[in-house]
């Protein structure tokens, strides 16, 4: 099918007639005036933007906990923001619920009414489109923090006219999360008109001088993989963003257990950024600082001290990585939806470690780290150079035809349209390394090292790995592990 | 007799958790079965058409969101209305909103009409061990 897509600017004409139909969703559109919004912007404090915030935290070299909150009434939401104020959390990431998300705005407000009526949540979020610009702002103004809403392709949109009207100045982009994650039937070329619609909107609020900031989450492995792919799909969403005119881009480094991994990923992807947005051309575009993230689909622990075990692992590794923000999951992730009580015993171990080992300052520089930055570099390299060159240039039309040929691939990956020929498997000091290549134009020195590292495993476990073998370090991390073990049958 | 036993397989309902059926689909096919897989995503009534089209033997439907059973209120009529009758269905995962309970979620899901049902973390061999010997007594293996 011939590819219409383009890494091109919108023009502001064709911008304004496509936000008609977007804003026509749903009656609450009608609330989102364009030029009153950037006013509303314009006159933020420093502590709601964003960006700002980031650098703050990055110049005084602390770090924030960057956790997850949204509940349906508006009241508990206000409470619950606040609450997050409280324990010294100045970024707010804030999440819809799955109705919003799929655009079922019906039965989101029939949730809603039904969570007025009775006083208990029935939504697992906030659905910013029924309550609308209005309410939403008193959301905004009753808590000193800045916003990032969480949604997925469907609604993405609306949810930004509706998020950035209301004052909240980031939101992630990543529409490769959306193949990864969330989007069984979408292709890559809708996933990315999306995207630039979104990106689009920014660059509307960038060009009257607010600058709203934007989260790369890049296509997540859904597996022990190497995050190479991961590190090239953010870039590629920063470059399409960038394209649209964001002016701000926020990294995620997924935290996947091996230290040595970790903590080379998060000293190369700033960099790797700033190579690929300087040679494109946008070189205007700032990286406030950068977001660990606990990886979010390895099962979780379901005992709490083991739980706690790996939220303060993750913590560590992020807090001697120095990154600025650090998402974690709760102690009782494993078990169900975390109580208030468990946000706040799992934040405070995590905030616990960032200040104790950040005051440290602790450079870490290891012979296995600077081996891993290598590696990472040539790979999330030769990946984007190979994805620009399908695109004769063009990154948009790169990435699709990646996709397509399986250049871009992940395992166990929701979207019908991935490839799924490719496998990760831990090597024996629990690094993540690639079982099966694909078509991933790896080049072929790295891909011996793999190979090397895999079979040093095999020879010391005697046994074949494979795709079972895979799957068990996939388990591994719920039971205090990095290496899986062959189960008895 | 065919000559493989086939397999329905998904999550059901607007669940979006892909990696549990990902992999119970790779072992069935590993262990010989002819499998049908429908991914993530998938509605009730996308599980019954593809049983009838391809006359399938069971259903293994994974669910992790903790909402199978509002998905699945009613399905077994459905099925006995579309003539699949004699076609097993097995589900796992995470049933409710609170999987300590798991004896209560199997209770819940027998009386939906499941024959078999499965916590989360439960080692796929054992799933198909049971399959097989399900399969054998219904006289198609």
């Amino acid at each position: 099918m011939e590819i219409k897509v383009r890494q091109k600017r919108i023009d502001e004409e064709k911008f304004l007639e496509m936000r008609k139909e977007v804003l026509d969703l749903w009656p609450t559109g009608k609330e989102v005036d364009l030029e009153e919004a950037v006013e509303y912007q314009k006159k933020l404090p420093d502590s709601k933007i964003f960006h700002k915030v980031v650098q703050r935290v990055h110049d005084e070299g602390r770090m924030v906990l960057f956790p997850r909150s949204g509940t349906p009434i508006v009241e508990d939401e206000i409470e619950l923001v606040r609450s997050l104020n409280e324990l010294g959390i100045p970024l707010i990431p804030f999440t819809t619920d799955s109705y919003t998300r799929n655009l079922q705005l019906d039965k989101a407000q029939q949730g809603l009414e039904e969570s007025i009526k009775t006083g208990i949540p029935k939504l697992n979020g906030y659905p910013i489109i029924n309550h609308g610009v209005k309410t939403t702002r008193k959301v905004v103004e009753a808590c000193d923090g800045a916003f990032d809403p969480r949604c997925s392709r469907m609604a993405n949109s609306l949810v930004g006219e509706i998020a950035f009207a209301s004052g909240m100045t980031a939101m992630p982009n990543s529409f490769f999360g959306w193949i990864g994650g969330y989007d069984k039937k979408a292709t890559v070329e809708e996933c990315i008109e999306t995207a630039q619609y979104l990106g689009r909107l920014i660059g509307y609020y960038g060009d009257r001088g607010v600058v709203i900031t934007t989260d790369c989450h890049g296509w997540l492995p859904n597996g022990v993989y190497p995050m190479s792919v991961n590190i090239a799909t953010q870039i590629i969403e920063a470059l399409i963003s960038a394209e649209q005119g964001v002016k701000s881009v926020f990294p995620q480094i997924n935290l996947q257990g091996c230290m040595a991994q970790d903590l080379a990923d998060i000293k190369v992807v700033p960099k790797l950024y700033r190579k690929y947005l300087d040679k494109l051309g946008y070189n205007d575009v700032i990286i406030p600082g950068i977001v660990g993230s606990q990886v979010p689909l390895y099962a979780f622990p379901r005992d709490m001290g083991s739980a706690f075990g790996y939220i303060v692992y993750t913590a560590t590794v992020a807090a001697l990585g120095k990154v600025d923000a650090c998402f974690v999951k709760t102690i009782d992730e494993a078990i169900g939806i975390p109580t208030i009580e468990s946000h706040k015993e799992s934040y405070r171990s995590a905030k616990w470690v960032f200040d104790v080992v950040r005051t440290q300052q602790l450079e870490l520089d290891t012979a296995d780290i600077r081996q891993e930055e290598k590696i990472t570099e040539v790979e999330v390299t030769a990946i984007l150079d190979k994805v620009l060159e399908l695109g004769d240039g063009d990154v948009a039309v790169g990435a699709i035809k990646a996709v397509e040929a399986g250049v871009l691939d992940s395992p166990f990956s929701i979207n019908i349209h991935a490839k799924d020929n490719v496998l990760g498997i831990r090597d024996l000091k629990g690094a993540c390394r690639y079982l099966e290549f694909g078509n991933l134009p790896i080049p072929e020195e790295i891909k011996d090292f793999h190979r090397e590292r895999v079979s040093a495993r095999e020879k010391a476990e005697g046994r074949k790995l494979d795709y079972y073998a895979s799957v068990e370090d996939f388990w591994a991390i719920s039971k205090g592990k990095l290496l899986g073990t062959p189960k008895s049958n | 007799m065919k000559e493989k036993a086939t397999i329905i397989t998904g999550t059901v309902g607007v669940d979006s958790h892909v990696i549990g059926t990902k992999i119970v689909s790779r072992a069935l096919r590993d262990a010989g079965f002819s499998v049908v897989e429908l991914g993530a995503q998938t509605p009730p009534e996308e599980f019954i058409k593809a049983a009838q089209e391809t006359d399938a033997d069971a259903m293994l439907m994974s669910s992790l969101y903790g909402m199978a059973e509002l998905d699945l209120q009613g399905f077994k009529d459905k099925c006995l209305e579309a003539g699949l009758d004699e076609v097993l269905l097995y589900i796992g995962g995470i049933l409710g909103v609170s999987p300590q309970d798991f004896k209560e979620d199997e209770t819940k899901f027998k009386k939906l009409g499941f024959d078999r049902v499965y916590p989360p973390e439960t080692d796929i061999r054992l799933g198909i061990e049971d399959l097989r010997g399900d399969l054998r007594a219904k006289g198609k293996l």
